[in-house]
Order: structure tokens, then sequence, then C-alpha cells
């Protein structure tokens, strides 16, 4: 059996990543922001992240880009009701095998419209996203294109559908859904 | 639930996610917290935060290697492994006061510093293993039986491992050179030079079953106790908090707008915390709280593909999951047309029946 | 079979069901800790069971969520008379931290009766072991009672 596959083409500094990052997206880049952390006793720069704020359209021409670089490993979703619209933000990393201080967290972050509440699913690119898109649909109501298994991840089999947990609006839950409890 | 809560008060709720790796889950939400508000930790409060860490990592992956070995009906090594785990549970008590759900961190910086007394605690702890340990590593990984078990079982190529986004030491097991202490070094890891265990350093191949991933943990459990040493060591003097009174550190808090992402490796995989705050508001936003067996357990059908039921329970385990609902699965023959469910007695009773199988081989 | 003869057999050591209504696994590790060889709950006779029907005591912990609220009744009804039911933690005893969810339905003395808390977050082994020593106590008492009204009826 091989020893790994080779996926790290090239380890590229966050820089040409982000100037990638803004070429793809053109027009449809909304923010982009490079976040560095300094930690441990010679203050050393190890742990990156990009936060990318960018429009609908251009998601999967991103996603297709960026793992030319290296094979986008998916962390998880993440989501919130922000009045008009739902902020979909996808964590994922690149150049997590790439050794020491390489490795570069990337957030996406898409607002999806409340009246077309749809995104392209990644499952065929990453197949790890599957629980992920799955509890996006039901926490937030998302529907993701090209999602087969649309079962119930978290919440239990007799719930409500029409109830989705982390909406803040009317399909949100209502206080008798709420414990209380003190 | 978070949502009527403030950064404090979720501190304690994190803990709760998970009781095995309840410090890992506070890490990462105060790292997210802090990456949010800008705010800088001080290098000795991180050094006892990756000191936790560690204690943690070795609690946690010797009670997984000791309930490997309970899955396979090896007992005796079973409560071996338990009764090495106290050593480290006692150091924990004496550094925290608490076996479980330590409390230790807080945003920006830690609640207790490191004693002299605590960091002779901790030595010693680290001889004792030292001493102790290599006998467990003997009786399972020398012993034909469990060899016979747990290699070939349960395989994740490293290819399948990068696509379906494994992690920790699941990833680790099938060869792939992933640990967020060494591609992205967060607190003192930085200083330690951490390498990620992978098994063809000691045994010069990769299998990626479930031999490979006892094999990673256990020799993670050394790795750290040199860690460990090094942190005992090096650690700086200095404050360990930011910002010792807690009503400024709340107000400072509130006044905070933005999204911070925490990210660290607890003892399972990587641990990720999303949190926004938004200003002028006590409470948070919203929080995304993702579990490394969230990730893994999607290449669980993957590992379950062409093996047989005894090795079931095993392979569950392998990934060292973190939930305690795996009560009954549904078996489906669609050759024969047939299915059946199978209860976790039965299971476990099959898998048991199978080392006895093996054993009068 | 006479009930009272059912009853008579009893007399033995204290076998154990162990049910996570959706704990943080703090309590659960607590319990192995309790059953492993430092405290050794195992030398009473004490041991835990693969299924409820065997028990003569349900062991719960955590606060109890939507998807376990049934589960937990079925559990319960399963387990043979005598029982006994001890909750393990804070959680189960009261919700502790986990007020103001939309999946929870506990604390456990919401669902089914119970007989004996054991309380803390979690709870150290040797209040687990008090709190099953308790159980044993309330059982005993419990079956006494049962096998007066089956010989007086």
């Amino acid at each position: 059996m091989t020893c790994r596959p080779e996926y790290v083409k090239e380890c590229k500094c966050p820089d040409e990543v982000m100037n990638c990052i803004r070429e793809t997206l053109g027009e449809s880049l909304l923010d982009i922001e490079l976040r560095e952390r300094w930690d441990g006793c010679p203050r050393r720069v190890l742990y990156r992240d990009i936060w990318v704020r960018f429009e609908r359209g251009a998601y999967l021409s991103l996603v297709d880009r960026l793992r030319t670089i290296d094979f986008l490993h998916f962390h998880v979703m993440s989501g919130n009701d922000d009045g008009d619209v739902v902020t979909l933000n996808v964590h994922c990393s690149l150049f997590r095998e790439a050794g020491e201080g390489h490795r570069i967290g990337i957030t996406l972050s898409v607002p999806i419209p409340k009246n077309d509440l749809s995104i392209a699913s990644l499952g065929s690119r990453i197949p790890g996203t599957e629980f992920s898109e799955r509890e996006m649909r039901e926490m937030l109501g998302i529907h993701f294109e090209g999602l087969v298994n649309t079962n119930l991840v978290f919440l239990p089999e007799d719930w409500d559908e029409e109830i989705k947990p982390w909406r803040r609006d009317e399909t949100g839950p209502s206080p008798e859904n709420i414990r209380e409890l003190s | 639930m978070a949502r009527e809560r403030n950064p404090i008060q979720v501190i304690y709720l994190a803990e709760r996610i998970c009781g095995i790796c309840s410090f890992s889950h506070i890490v990462a939400f105060v790292r997210a917290v802090e990456d949010a508000a800008k705010i800088e930790v001080p290098i000795r409060a991180q050094y006892i935060r990756s000191l936790v860490l560690e204690l943690e990592r070795i609690h946690s992956h010797i009670l997984w290697a000791g309930v490997a070995c309970y899955t396979f009906g090896y007992d005796s090594a079973f409560n071996l492994g338990m009764l090495l785990r106290e050593k480290v549970m006692d150091v924990l008590e004496a550094l925290t006061g608490n076996r479980v759900n330590y409390g230790v961190g807080t945003v920006g910086g830690v609640r207790r510093d490191l004693t002299p007394k605590a960091a002779a605690v901790v030595r010693e702890m680290i001889a004792f293993y030292r001493r102790e340990f290599e006998t467990f590593l003997d009786v399972v990984t020398e012993d034909p039986i469990a060899k016979a078990r747990m290699r070939n079982v349960g395989v994740l190529s490293p290819e399948d491992a990068v696509t379906y986004c494994a992690l920790g030491p699941t990833a680790r097991g099938s060869g792939l050179r992933v640990d967020l202490r060494h591609t992205s070094p967060y607190e003192a890891y930085g200083d330690l030079g951490v390498k990620p265990v992978v098994p063809q350093d000691y045994t010069g191949e990769v299998y990626g079953d479930v031999y490979d991933r006892f094999l990673v943990r256990v020799m993670e459990v050394i790795q750290s106790l040199d860690l460990l040493e090094k942190i005992v060591d090096g650690i700086p003097e200095g404050p360990i908090t930011w910002e010792p009174k807690l009503p400024k550190v709340l107000a400072s808090l509130k006044a905070a707008d933005g999204t911070g992402w925490g990210i660290i490796e607890a003892p399972r995989g990587d641990d990720t915390h999303i949190v926004k705050l938004t200003k002028g508001e006590d409470n948070l936003t919203w929080w995304k709280v993702r579990a490394p067996t969230y990730s893994n357990a999607v290449s669980w059908p993957l590992m379950f593909m062409n093996q047989e039921i005894a090795d079931a329970p095993l392979i569950i385990n392998s990934i060292d999951p973190c939930i305690s609902c795996m009560e009954r699965i549904l078996v489906s023959d669609e050759k024969i047309g047939r299915s059946e469910i199978v209860t976790k007695a039965q299971m476990m009773e099959k898998c048991r029946e199978k080392t006895r199988r093996l054993m009068g081989a | 079979m006479k009930m009272t003869r059912v009853l008579e057999i009893l007399p033995k050591s204290l076998w154990v069901f162990h049910c996570n209504s959706g704990s943080c696994n703090g309590c659960d590790i607590e319990i192995v800790a309790t059953i492993t060889p430092r405290y050794d709950i195992e030398r009473f006779g004490m041991k835990l069971v693969g299924s409820p029907r065997h028990a003569d005591a349900l062991l719960v912990t955590g606060p109890v969520t939507k998807y376990m609220t049934d589960r937990l009744r079925r559990i319960y009804a399963q387990v043979p008379d005598p029982k006994v039911v001890i909750v393990v933690g804070n959680c189960g005893a009261s919700g502790d931290v986990f007020f103001k969810s939309y999946s929870l339905d506990g604390p456990v003395d919401n669902i089914i009766p119970v007989d004996v808390y054991v309380h803390g977050c979690p709870p150290r082994p040797e209040a687990i072991i008090e709190g099953a020593a308790k159980a044993v106590l309330l059982l005993e008492k419990k079956r006494e009672e049962l096998l007066k009204a089956g010989a007086s009826r």
C-alpha cells in the first residue's frame, strides 16, 4: 500500500492563496481577511486563517479552484439567521499535511436569501460534507441541490420538520418548545 | 441554549459537551472567543493549557486502549489499562481539584497556576508511566490473538481518509501526517516541536486498520510524556490571565464584534468551535461546535465494507466515538433479501466469541 | 410459580443496567472507574449487565433528550420488580447547565420515578458507591413490601 497520496502539490504562502481567491471570485468577492496568531515563547506566526465572504454564484467555482491547490479538507459548516439572509459558513483548510505551521484555515461564507434558500451540494467533491449538509438542512432549512440522503442527523425521528431550531424568525422554535428548567 | 448566556457562562456548558475531552472543548471555545475579541493570552497560561491538554490526551488514550481490549474480550488488559489510568486522574485531581471537568480554562488565560508542588507530581507521574506503561504495551501489541483481532480489520485507505475528511488518530492510523499540533501549532506547541505519530515510523508500513489506530494511540501516550516533560521544564514565569477581574473581561467581550474560529487537536481529532460576538450584546450571537467523532463517523461505512459482524464493535470503537447510543445495528444481506436487528449484547458476544475461536485454533 | 417464590430468589448481588440519556460521558467514565480495579465495586457482586431484563437497578445519566424520552420509559418498563432507579450526576437530577434547550424533556424524575440521586458533576466514584449502597437498602425494603402484598393476596 502506498504511504500517502500526493495531494499536496506545492505549498503556497497565504498571500498567494488570497490572490488566487481574489482572481477566481472577481466581482463576487464581498470581503476578505487574513488573521494571524502569535503563540509560544519566541512569538512566531504559525497559525493562519483566511475569511472570505462572497456571493452564492461563485461557490462551486471557488471550491473547484481551491481544490486544484490541495485537497480542500472540510471541517464543518456553520450558519446563522441574519434577518433577510441565512449566512452559510463553510470551514475548511488547506495544506494540513504540509509540515510545521503550513496549514491555512479558510472560511467561505455565503449569504443565501431566505426566499430562495438553496445552494449546491459539495457531496460529489468532498464526501465528508454529507453529515454537515444534512445538519444545516434540519437546523436552518437550507436546501442542498444534489444531497441524496435527507434524513435527520441530530433531531429525534418524531421531530416536526417545520421547526428549524437555529432560525430566529417564525420557523424557529417557539417558547413552548424550549425547556426552561429554572 | 448558548444564545442566552454570556461567554464566561458558556465555558461551563462547553466543558460538558464531553466528559472525556472536556478541556479540549474549553480551549477550542476560548480560543474562538479570543480570536473574535482579539485577546492575547500570556505565555505561561498557554503552557498550562498545553499541559492539561496533554494530561487529558493520556487519560483518554489509555481509556480507549482499555476499552478496545475489552471489546474483543481481553478483560485483563482492560483492567490493567484502567488501573494505569487512575494515576493520571490523580495528577489531574492534584492539579485542578477535579477528576473530570476541570474548570481550569477561562477567556484570556487559565484559572489555576502550576505550583512547584504540582510540577513535582507531574514529574513523578512521567517517571511512573515510563516504568509501567511498557507492560501494557507488551501485553497488547505483542499478543498474537490481539494482533489477529486487529490486523486487517476495518481498513481505511489513505485516499479515503483524505476524501472523507478523517481526523486525528483515525487519519494518522491510515498514514497521513496530520496533526494540528504540528501543522497549525497553537498555545505552546510551537515551542515543543510535535511530530505526528504515524504507524509507518514504527512498523515500516501502513495498513490503516484497527491495529494501526491502536498503535498510534499508545505511541501518542509516550509522545505526550515527552511533551509534558518539556512543558514542565520550559514553562516561563509570568501572569496566568490576560485580565484577572471577571467584570472587566465581560465588559471587553461585550464591546467586541466579530466571528472567531478556534481549532485544536483533541484526543480524537480536531475539535472546531466557531463563535460570533456582537457589539453591545452580553450573550453569544451564535456558536457552532464540531466534535471530532462527527467527522470520523462519516468514514464508518467504508470500514465496514466486507467485514464480519463480529468485528463491528471493534471497528466502531476504533475511531473512539464519543457517543453512547450505538446500541444496535441493522444487518441487511441483499443477496438473500433478509434483515435482522442485532442488539449490542449479541454483537459483543459475537465479538468475544471470535477471540475464543482464534484462541482455540 | 407463586409470587412469593419469585421474590425469595432475589436476595443476591445488585445487577445494574446503565442507561445514558444524553449525558456528556463524564458520569459514564466515572461509572467505568467505579467498576475497575481502583474502586472495584464488583467485589460486592455489583455489575453492569447488558439487558434491562436482567437488572435490579436502573442507573440513569444525562438530562434526557427528546430522543431518549420514550426509550427511557421502555427501558424502565422492562426492568422487573422490585426495582430502584439511581440518577448519577447533576444534569439527571435537575438539568444543570442544560437549561433553555429545545431538545430536552428531562430531568429524569420528569419521566420515571427516581429513588436515589447522586449529585456531582460528575460525582466521584466514592459517591456512586454510596448511592449504590443506598439503592440496595431501598431494594430490600421494596422487596419486603412486595412479599407482604403477595402473601396477603
